[in-house]
């Protein structure tokens, strides 16, 4: 018999899962509801009842989702059929009565057990510790072999030596071995000479400018905003090299990750940490969107929902191969991603914007920066009370070409030192503070006599406006002579906003150390009187908005005391070396039109159908809900938001480091797999979804990545581990039972032969022509023409290939994003917007063309040429031989050398250069 | 020479559909992509069913070209001239706030059989109204050039996308072997916004990205040819031994590494190469058109000579078999203006806009139905939004992404249509709102190419060039 709890167990699930998301008690469709006993009884528009209890033959529920005959069932509308042993539980149910527990009211479940079935998935499994299946020296080659021999497949011979170099060199430094270098490989008898090989390639800085090229594919990373106004990014490229170092200095992949997201958050006063979140600012950004869109329209909604999109796009992408970005407008269609997973990730970013941020390259420097700055803001420390005694405010004028009075009647004549203005600080109503009021043009006269008959005028700024003083007292000096009367007259007023008024914090007279300002009388042509904040008497009462100088009562030492300690701090910063910038991810920047800084993190709200005009609830900052190990929501409810936005991406960075993350770590040994065999173990390495491939070595992939987090998160170990595996060092000949049982090398019984990669391309041709010039880092090359405009203009033709700028690496070369290199884009170079885990790699008579005839490759031809005689003392068949060396790491056959000698002597030794660079051989490497 | 490779006769026995679908179906099977049916004769060249048109070519008015002076007649605009301007909602405008109604400076006039009214603005392609199909009633997501230019080419705001070229050359591949399948003709002043990043193939092969040819440069297609400072190499005579010289060394390579596709593949690039360095110079020479013809195209004239080139070049491409012509009216949007973005004085710049591009078009519709290409070649004439029909500053006007015109005209598109409508002002779509992705999915029904059939995967998602949206406009087939 069925009991309540059955019902809960076994029925209700069913119903729940499909039948609810039609016939709940809001939608009914077809007039039926199954949310009550009594809905079900009655039955639907048909007038059938859905259930008829201990008749389940007679339930229409029962004939709508058995298969008759041939025919489909009817129910579930557009979805496969119900298994058949569901069916048969429920018939029972309602055979033996169809109990149904008083007032249980079923409701509409199948999101959450779609989401259950999706989450059923090997990506997000824990990862498995699996032991190398069988004793081998390295345990990848363990795994790989039993896959062979499952299916029947021997693996190829080793490569010899003379290919391995090459494959080596080009792999881990992305340059090819120079003669010498193999030569002395071929000549090490030593046993573990492969591995001294890979580790020498390993420690070369050519390695970290290798990988990290990779690394920029996958991010997006540009130089350019892109879109249209496609202006430069000056300071895109220290993310760039801080990608180099960290690869160089084998930086363990946990802190390599954080620092992207969230390293100034981590790691203040890091400079490296710092540079990381370039990461989140890699990728194009609209700049006419934040610049010159005006706030409050929708299309600024939609360009910054945009932005964020990007970001959120970028960091899942890159770190834990998920296509979150699918859910977007509406729930990820094969995924376990919610569009409030989604929303959470956006709410994570809510806070920055893409922006130059200054940094100290070196950290002494850049904590006595913050320590200056610090004790300038202390000086300058505000009583944020709306009652304090600001100072004095002349009424408000249309025109700025007023003039304004103020006299003092010190009652005696007296000598006077130095006359201080003092200006005012206002924040209240919205002003900006520094130097409110403070006159544009004025004069300072003294005089004996009230009505300034022969009044001496000490200072005189009435022909040129002055730049405002900020909430440093500007210092007048006396002429040394004694007088009665002060006036400060101002005959250029400051602009509020449509209207112009005069305003002072403090007027201090120095006569001998004392303040006789204290004791004088003063006038003025107008004053506002609002006390307390501004009244004619705050003008000499010894108080400012400012804490700091309040309490000196006649005394002018304090005021002194604080123009020198100003000054003193403002030296001291223009001594440091300038801070260098960065563009990064930027909560705080210096406004540009309509582009300003978010005053905290900007409300997120889940988006239906992504239409910024179609907000639902507000979204908090989290990730995936899929992964069960780690928490997915970052705080425990709405009060706990922080306004602080780094925290926010700090828990991101947590989340995505942590060890039981199963996506991160997974996806970071298959890109390494990918980037020395071309293609992952799984071969959708940004996209470990239901979409996405299959792992074709499922343990292998989860013993790398439990090695990997054992290692440290090393990527030079597991760059070792696997370059001096069997399986990587095999001959890349297929055989004849691999070609046919395997044709896509799946198993890995050979080596892939693959094509060299723009960079490699361009790379070897400077290498082999001795031109290329290693020096690292720095601002990138242009290698175009370029005129800004409204528009910027690049030329590439108009850039001379033999200058300086043009024999990097190519690592450093000036990506621009609307206008590509055309050499580097035609050998597949992928476009900078474009987030990239796998090259294209196509064969065009574009390509052909371009290595034949671009004024690039040319220029190498003949520098190759030059070197290869001049190394050889003239001699055209040695020439020919060293230049085979060079670019094909090999000595050409009788039948090559006479054939190339034959074209050099009839066309010129660069022309030989020319289809030796144009050969497959050397741009496939076996 | 070809006897004695038995490798490369076999390689190109496989070629039966060209040169890029070889590497199509390889990198379908790499990338597991949805599968790609090749065009089947038996359809016309079509893909998903019978196509109607096999080439395209697009010309694409840069900076926004106004629909209420040009095709989209108001005349209540005329009566309102200078009144306050209350289409009866706020109205959020990208760089101003609405001044008053502005009557088009140009005389409409009506036309042809259909007694369409277009303006004195674009005279020689009034004459055309019977062959064209106007849709009035265009919609942009964006107000901003640089995305609404990539959502009317890629159908994504987003950089990144696959052109419309691209996806037609993926989809189609080529109909000749000896020119480029997608050729871009930019506008000779400069790039439109996004520069070439419009022609890009995105995440789609390189091979489908657009080849730009500028008619008018010094070097009209980029390494077509040595450059003429390498004298050693640019001498011409030694391209022959040059590439059999290569075709030996690498035809040996390839011999010994067997079951490599690619290695054949390069050797065959190579072929290509030399093919499109004797076919390119041939287009591009103009000296065998009639003094008739360069008349019709405007060559002769300075103000219609840029454009006209270019459309006579497209012709010149189109009929020997490229599959699609992207040409641009219009540079980047510096100053003085050389784009049809008239902020400032719109009677000056779009006369000037309109001037360059009004003969050249028409006479490539003319030229095209004289030598019955128009049969099978579909033109589209498309902006990335509209002008508004109040001021802008009391002479020019602002973007309007809420209401513009494009048109059709040519294979399988049903002439004197005028599809949709703005409100009696132009500022808003009111009747049958359509948008790129229509106008995307109507194209590629022509061509025999089922839009949500189109697809590639990428990142996780299977792409299309109409993203998730798109109807076929039946109203304007034949």
């Amino acid at each position: 018999m069925f009991a309540s709890s059955d019902f809960e167990r076994e029925v209700a699930p069913i119903l729940e899962a499909k039948c609810m998301a039609c016939h709940d008690a809001e939608h009914r469709k077809g007039g039926l509801s199954l949310a009550m006993r009594a809905d079900a009884l009655r039955g639907g528009r048909s007038g059938d009842a859905a259930i008829v209890a201990k008749d389940a033959n007679a339930s229409a529920l029962i004939l709508a989702i058995e298969r008759d005959g041939d025919d489909e069932p009817s129910m579930p509308k557009g979805k496969p059929p119900l298994p058949a042993k569901d069916v048969e539980v429920l018939r029972r149910w309602i055979d033996d009565g169809a109990l149904w527990p008083e007032g249980r009211v079923l409701v509409d479940r199948s999101a959450q057990f779609e989401f259950e079935k999706r989450r059923d998935w090997w990506s997000l499994k824990p990862i498995a510790k699996p032991s190398p299946p069988g004793a081998a020296a390295n345990p990848i080659d363990a795994f790989v072999a039993k896959a062979l021999a499952e299916n029947g497949l021997e693996p190829s011979p080793l490569a010899d030596r003379r290919k391995l170099i090459r494959r080596v060199t080009y792999d881990l430094t992305g340059l090819p071995p120079t003669p010498e270098e193999i030569d002395a490989f071929l000549a090490n008898a030593a046993p573990d000479a492969y591995e001294r090989l890979v580790d020498r390639l390993l420690a070369s800085p050519r390695s970290g400018e290798r990988f990290a090229r990779a690394w920029l594919d996958l991010v997006h990373y540009g130089e350019t905003h892109g879109y249209d106004k496609d202006k430069p990014r000056e300071n895109a490229w220290p993310y760039r090299d801080y990608v180099i170092a960290s690869f160089h200095a084998d930086k363990p992949y946990a802190r390599f990750v954080a620092e992207q997201i969230a390293g100034d958050a981590l790691y203040p006063g890091d400079p490296d940490a710092l540079v990381a979140t370039g990461f989140i600012a890699a990728g194009p950004w609209d700049f006419v969107g934040h610049v010159e869109l005006r706030e409050g329209t929708t299309d600024k909604a939609i360009t910054r929902s945009l932005d964020r999109d990007d970001m959120v796009m970028n960091a899942m992408s890159t770190f834990a191969s998920a296509t979150v970005h699918c859910a977007r407008c509406h729930d990820h269609k094969f995924d376990a991603i919610t569009q409030q997973d989604y929303y959470s990730l956006q709410a994570v970013f809510a806070g920055v914007e893409r922006a130059d941020r200054a940094f100290d390259a070196d950290p002494r420097i850049g904590e006595r920066r913050r320590q200056l700055l610090a004790e300038r803001a202390a000086l300058e420390r505000r009583s944020d009370e709306a009652s304090a005694h600001l100072g004095y405010h002349s009424e408000i004028f249309a025109s700025a070409d007023t003039s304004q009075e103020i006299v003092l009647d010190l009652g005696s004549s007296l000598p006077i030192e130095r006359i201080l203005l003092v200006p005012a600080h206002e924040v209240y109503g919205g002003w900006p503070g520094p130097g409110f009021g403070f006159p544009v043009r004025f004069d300072v006269a003294f005089a004996e006599s009230r009505d300034f008959a022969n009044a001496r005028i000490v200072v005189d700024h009435t022909h040129a406006d002055l730049p405002n003083p900020g909430d440093r007292p500007f210092v007048i000096e006396g002429d040394g002579r004694p007088a009665r009367y002060v006036r400060v007259r101002a005959t250029r007023l400051w602009q509020r906003t449509g209207d112009y008024a005069l305003a002072l914090g403090e007027l201090v007279v120095d006569s001998g150390g004392v303040d006789r300002a204290r004791t004088a009388t003063v006038t003025a042509t107008t004053s506002i009187e609002a006390a307390p904040r501004w009244a004619l008497a705050n003008l000499t009462d010894g108080t400012t908005f400012s804490g700091t100088l309040s309490d000196a009562p006649g005394s002018v030492k304090r005021w002194l005391a604080a123009i020198d300690e100003h000054e003193r701090i403002d030296r001291e910063l223009a001594a440091l070396p300038a801070p260098r910038k960065v563009f990064a991810a930027a909560p705080h920047f210096d406004p540009v039109g309509a582009f300003t800084p978010p005053p905290g993190p900007r409300p997120i709200h889940v988006l239906a159908r992504g239409d910024v005009n179609q907000p639902r609830e507000e979204a908090q900052p989290g990730a995936l809900r899929a992964v069960r190990e780690l928490p997915s929501q970052f705080v425990s409810d709405a009060s706990q938001v922080s306004s602080d936005e780094s925290s926010r991406r700090a828990a991101l960075a947590a989340w995505l480091t942590d060890s039981r993350n199963p996506l991160v770590w997974r996806s970071i040994v298959n890109r390494v797999w990918q980037w020395h065999f071309g293609r992952g173990l799984v071969d959708t390495a940004s996209d470990f979804g239901h979409l996405g491939a299959l792992p074709s070595h499922p343990e292998l992939l989860d013993f790398l990545a439990t090695w990997f987090l054992e290692h440290d998160g090393s990527l030079k170990q597991l760059h070792r581990l696997i370059v001096t595996s069997e399986t990587y060092r095999r001959a890349s000949f297929a055989s004849e039972a691999a070609r046919s049982q395997d044709a896509e090398n799946r198993l890995l019984s050979h080596a892939p032969r693959l094509r060299l990669d723009a960079e490699q391309i361009r790379d070897a041709l400077l290498a082999i022509s001795g031109r290329l010039d290693l020096r690292m880092g720095g601002p990138s090359d242009r290698q175009f023409g370029f005129k800004d405009d409204h528009s910027p203009v690049y030329d590439y033709e108009a850039f001379d290939v033999d200058s300086a700028l043009g024999q990097r690496r190519s690592i450093y070369r000036f990506l621009v994003r609307s206008v590509p290199d055309p050499l580097m884009e035609c050998l597949d170079c992928p476009d900078a917007s474009l987030l990239t885990p796998k090259r294209n790699v196509t064969i065009t008579a574009l390509q052909a063309l371009a290595m034949l005839n671009d004024p690039f490759v040319l220029a190498q031809c003949r520098h190759l040429a030059d070197r290869v005689l001049r190394e050889s003392g003239g001699d055209l068949d040695r020439a020919l031989r060293r230049a085979f060396l060079l670019a094909l790491g090999r000595e050409p056959d009788s039948e090559e050398l006479a054939a190339f000698a034959a074209h050099a002597r009839q066309y010129g030794l660069p022309a030989a250069c020319r289809v030796l660079v144009n050969l497959d051989e050397f741009v496939f490497i076996d | 020479m070809n006897q004695t490779h038995p490798s490369r006769r076999r390689f190109l026995e496989t070629m039966a559909g060209g040169f890029g679908s070889l590497f199509l179906s390889d990198l379908l099977a790499r990338e597991g992509a949805a599968s790609l049916p090749t065009p089947r004769p038996e359809w016309n060249g079509g893909l998903h069913h019978r196509a109607k048109a096999r080439r395209v070519v697009q010309l694409f008015m840069s900076g926004a070209a106004s629909h209420v002076d040009t095709f989209d007649y108001k005349p209540k605009l005329l009566a309102l001239d200078g009144k306050p301007f209350d289409p009866g909602e706020k109205v959020e405008l990208f760089q101003s706030d609405p001044g008053a109604c502005m009557a088009s400076p140009w005389k409409f006039r009506p036309a042809g059989e259909c007694g369409k009214y277009v303006s004195d603005l674009v005279p020689h392609l009034r004459e055309h109204v019977d062959q064209i199909a106007f849709v009035h009633s265009m919609v942009s997501k964006s107000n901003v050039h640089g995305p609404a230019t990539f959502l009317q080419g890629t159908g994504f705001v987003l950089p990144g996308f696959p052109s419309m070229g691209s996806w037609v050359s993926y989809a189609l591949g080529r109909i000749t072997d000896d020119l480029p399948t997608f050729v871009v003709l930019p506008d000779s002043r400069g790039f439109a916004p996004n520069g070439p990043a419009n022609w890009g193939a995105g995440f789609l092969p390189a091979m489908h990205q657009g080849t730009m040819i500028r008619p008018n440069a010094r070097t009209p297609i980029a390494d077509l040819f040595p450059p003429a400072a390498n004298p050693e190499i640019g001498n011409r005579g030694n391209e022959d031994a040059t590439l059999a010289l290569l075709a030996a060394r690498n035809r040996e390579h390839a011999a010994t590494r067997p079951g490599d596709s690619r290695l054949d593949a390069r050797i065959e690039s190579y072929e290509l190469a030399a093919r499109l360095q004797l076919s390119a110079p041939q287009v591009l020479d103009l000296e065998d058109e009639t003094p008739a013809t360069r008349a019709l195209y405007g060559l002769d004239e300075p103000a219609t000579a840029d454009f006209g080139r270019s459309c006579l070049v497209a012709r010149r491409l189109l009929e020997r078999g490229v599959r699609f012509v992207q040409l641009w009216s219009g540079a980047d949007n510096g100053f003085p203006r050389r784009n049809w973005d008239s902020h400032e004085d719109l009677a000056r710049d779009h006369a000037t806009m309109a001037l360059g591009m009004d003969r050249p078009a028409a006479a490539l519709l003319t030229d095209l139905t004289a030598r019955g290409l128009l049969d099978d070649t579909i033109v589209m004439w498309v902006t990335e939004f509209g002008r508004m029909p109040c001021s802008q500053g009391g002479k020019g006007r602002d973007h309007d992404p809420f209401g513009f015109t494009v048109w059709l005209a040519g294979g399988g598109i049903r002439g004197g249509v005028s599809y949709g409508a703005t409100d009696e002002f132009g500022y808003k779509a009111v009747d049958q709102p359509t948008n790129n992705y229509d106008v995307h999915a109507t194209v590629l029904h022509l061509l025999g190419i089922d839009h949500e059939k189109l697809t590639f995967r990428n990142n996780g998602i299977d792409r299309r060039l109409t993203d998730v949206h798109g109807h076929v406009l039946n109203e304007l087939l034949a």
